[in-house]
């Protein structure tokens, strides 16, 4: 990357201007130098059988040359380095006159133009019979027109693309071919139509397990799992993502953090919250430092996993750099739920409801109620020693204390705070604390820690019952 | 079509059965309305076929899966019941797009949910839950079954109690089972936070309406 920028400034000083139009920059990106780069790197790559490089240097390199693009650069690439008369060609440069950023007779001029420079250049690149060049014109006009909005013509250039790409099985290939898939499915995602892509995106992801296609793998199983949680298909997602085929260890680390994103949220919904709190931690950590939105929406599922599992979040993690305007209605939330007051959070899930919806958190929401309360009986049960059952329904804004009677017996029962209830006082009193070596507690424990079913070392040495861990006593 | 015809004759015979409650005359209507609808040719698995009576078709089939449920519910047989069910909804996801919205839909979603509830499989009712879009949760039914699922979840039994006798008719399968479970779940709660406790204040707390019926399942439980 350093050599082409120092190579493109090097020919820029001699060159003429006119062209180019990032002059501003200190160090001019060249386009050109740019994709010149990048054929090397393919044609090499086909040569040498090399597939690691590819998708890494790849994917890089093209990420620099989409922020400089221009539509009659996009034609110059196609006439140097398709072969003149492909069907590719023809079909791509239809794609790239059509939204007329430029006329048609400037491009010839300036493609005439750019083609006799990049021979002059000295890097003698002319048009690659390779189906891996063919396919990367494919998805850098795909990139373009995605950038670019025009969505409905993207789903074309994309479909042809597919079709295109299911009649190879190359593995130099593949890279190229997951990030079409990945564009193919988000140009679909962005018309509206993304149960249309589900069967064929099936079919690939069959095809790249039997062809050993690792990266393709990973990155359709990712635009699976989206497209079946887009439509909230929670339990097929799962069923479907417990029966792929999963490498053990995954090539790109992308497409493993979107995997543990999906995975977390799948879990989150199944009520499993301490696997969901693990994957959706790690997925946050993983992810690179430019994946803002990602980590965002990270964040928020997992603010809501930690409070349904009891703890709440540090202000801190609310206004993390670029975190606090996104995260705002979680905020108030998260303050709800602290002090345990269901009215409070009654308004404010109403409040900031549209924002719930949009993130389709909603049911989470709706579950948290229960935390609330619980987050409100452990403040009375400590500030109080002994409450009457009408003050604290008052308290929780219960209905009545008949109400408040039975969930204080239930929040006892699972542990949630250590009290009594008199049905006949009408009154939640503390459980007053007694020296625990006074009753038989710790006998208890210990029993049940000793009496383990016996490995067959233990058998074999002798009638021996267990051993306690704790004080390393035989009983 | 002949075909048609039959099949709505074998519907009507199977709509009198359920009002009948008669379920083994109900079970083997069904099984030969089921032959009929693979036969017919815009039923799905067959959507490839086009045919000049498509809707009707469509029609008579969701009609057939709703009774089925409904006849179902009535016998409280488990497996018939859960097989119905899916059978319901895999017909509405396929047929969103060919056939107009149907009200009770969002009727039959709460329902299920109800049933999930009833069997405890808390995890597959949030799914389903996931699945139903807005307007589907104003409908009755469903507006039921999320709100004794959060009465449970909370504790506050004695809602769930009261609410068993006020919900609607079909979903009286339901309001044995859920007031089975409440009681235990009382008694074991009861066990708990209560040192001591009154024979009748528990027989209050139980909603229960003798002090017999209190006796036989401390029995029951023992």
């Amino acid at each position: 990357m350093v050599q082409e920028q120092a190579a493109a400034a090097g020919a820029n000083d001699a060159a003429p201007p006119a062209k180019d139009a990032e002059q501003q920059q200190p160090k001019p990106f060249s386009v050109k130098e740019g994709m010149q780069g990048i054929i090397t790197l393919l044609e090499k790559a086909v040569k040498t059988k090399e597939t690691r490089l590819l998708m890494g240097r790849l994917m890089r390199q093209t990420a620099m040359v989409r922020k400089h693009m221009t539509a009659s650069d996009l034609v110059a690439f196609i006439n140097t380095y398709l072969p003149k008369d492909s069907n590719s060609a023809g079909f791509l440069k239809g794609y790239v006159m059509q939204d007329g950023d430029t006329a048609p007779m400037e491009d010839d001029a300036t493609a005439a133009g750019d083609a006799g420079d990049g021979a002059d250049a000295g890097s003698a690149l002319g048009p690659s019979q390779l189906p891996e060049v063919e396919l990367y014109m494919y998805l850098l006009l795909l990139v373009n027109l995605l950038d670019r909005k025009q969505f409905a013509q993207a789903r074309e250039v994309a479909d042809t693309a597919v079709g295109l790409l299911q009649q190879h099985n190359r593995r130099t290939l593949d890279a190229i071919g997951a990030r079409i898939y990945f564009y193919y499915s988000w140009a679909y995602e962005c018309t509206g139509a993304l149960a249309d892509v589900r069967s064929t995106l099936m079919a690939a992801h069959c095809t790249a397990g039997l062809r050993h296609d690792a990266v393709g793998q990973e990155t359709l199983l990712n635009l699976l799992l989206r497209n079946y949680l887009a439509y909230n298909l929670y339990d097929q997602a799962e069923k479907f993502r417990s029966k792929a085929q999963k490498a053990d260890t995954w090539r790109v680390p992308g497409q493993y953090c979107r995997y543990l994103y999906y995975l977390g949220t799948i879990r989150a919904i199944q009520l499993e919250y301490t696997e969901a709190k693990e994957v959706l931690q790690q997925a946050s950590r993983k992810a690179p430092t430019c994946a803002h939105g990602f980590r965002v929406a990270c964040n928020k599922w997992l603010i809501l996993v930690r409070l349904l599992l009891g703890e709440v979040p540090e202000r801190v993690e609310f206004s993390a750099p670029g975190m606090r305007t996104p995260l705002a209605p979680y905020f108030e939330l998260t303050c709800a739920v602290r002090s345990g007051d269901l009215a409070q959070f009654r308004v404010v899930s109403e409040k900031f409801a549209a924002a719930f919806r949009a993130d389709r958190t909603t049911n989470l929401i709706t579950r948290l109620q229960y935390n609330v309360i619980r987050t409100g009986l452990r403040r009375i049960n400590l500030a109080y020693s002994r409450i009457s059952l009408k003050d604290v329904a008052e308290k929780l804004a219960l209905p009545s204390a008949v109400d408040a009677e039975y969930i204080c017996a239930k929040a006892i029962r699972d542990g949630g705070i250590d009290a009594v209830l008199d049905h006949a006082g009408g009154f939640l009193a503390t459980r007053e604390l007694t020296d625990l070596y006074s009753t038989n507690e710790p006998q208890v424990g210990c029993t049940v820690r000793s009496v383990k079913p016996q490995s067959p070392l233990q058998s074999a040495a002798g009638p021996c019952k267990g051993v306690c861990s704790r004080h390393g006593c035989y009983t | 079509m002949s075909l048609l015809k039959e099949a709505q004759q074998l519907l009507d015979k199977l709509k009198t059965a359920h009002k009948k409650n008669d379920w083994p005359a109900g079970k083997a209507v069904l099984g030969q309305l089921r032959i009929k609808l693979i036969q017919l040719p815009a039923v799905p698995p067959n959507t490839g076929f086009s045919s000049p009576t498509a809707q009707q078709e469509l029609l008579l089939a969701r009609d057939v899966y709703e009774h089925a449920v409904l006849l179902a519910l009535k016998s409280q047989d488990e497996a018939a019941l859960e097989s119905s069910f899916t059978q319901l909804k895999t017909f509405y996801a396929d047929t969103r797009s060919l056939l107009p919205a149907a009200p009770q839909e969002w009727m039959f979603a709460g329902l299920d949910l109800l049933r999930l509830l009833v069997a405890n499989r808390i995890a597959e009712f949030h799914t389903e839950l996931e699945l139903i879009p807005a307007e589907g949760m104003t409908v009755p039914h469903v507006v039921s079954a999320v709100q004794l699922e959060q009465w449970l979840m909370e504790g506050a039994y004695n809602k769930v109690l009261a609410a068993g006798k006020s919900l609607p008719p079909e979903c009286s399968f339901a309001v044995e089972q859920l007031s089975a479970t409440v009681r235990e779940e009382i008694a074991s709660c009861a066990e708990a936070s209560y040192s001591s406790l009154k024979l009748a204040d528990a027989q209050v707390l139980m909603m229960m309406t003798s002090k017999k019926e209190l006796e036989q399942f401390a029995e029951q439980v023992q």
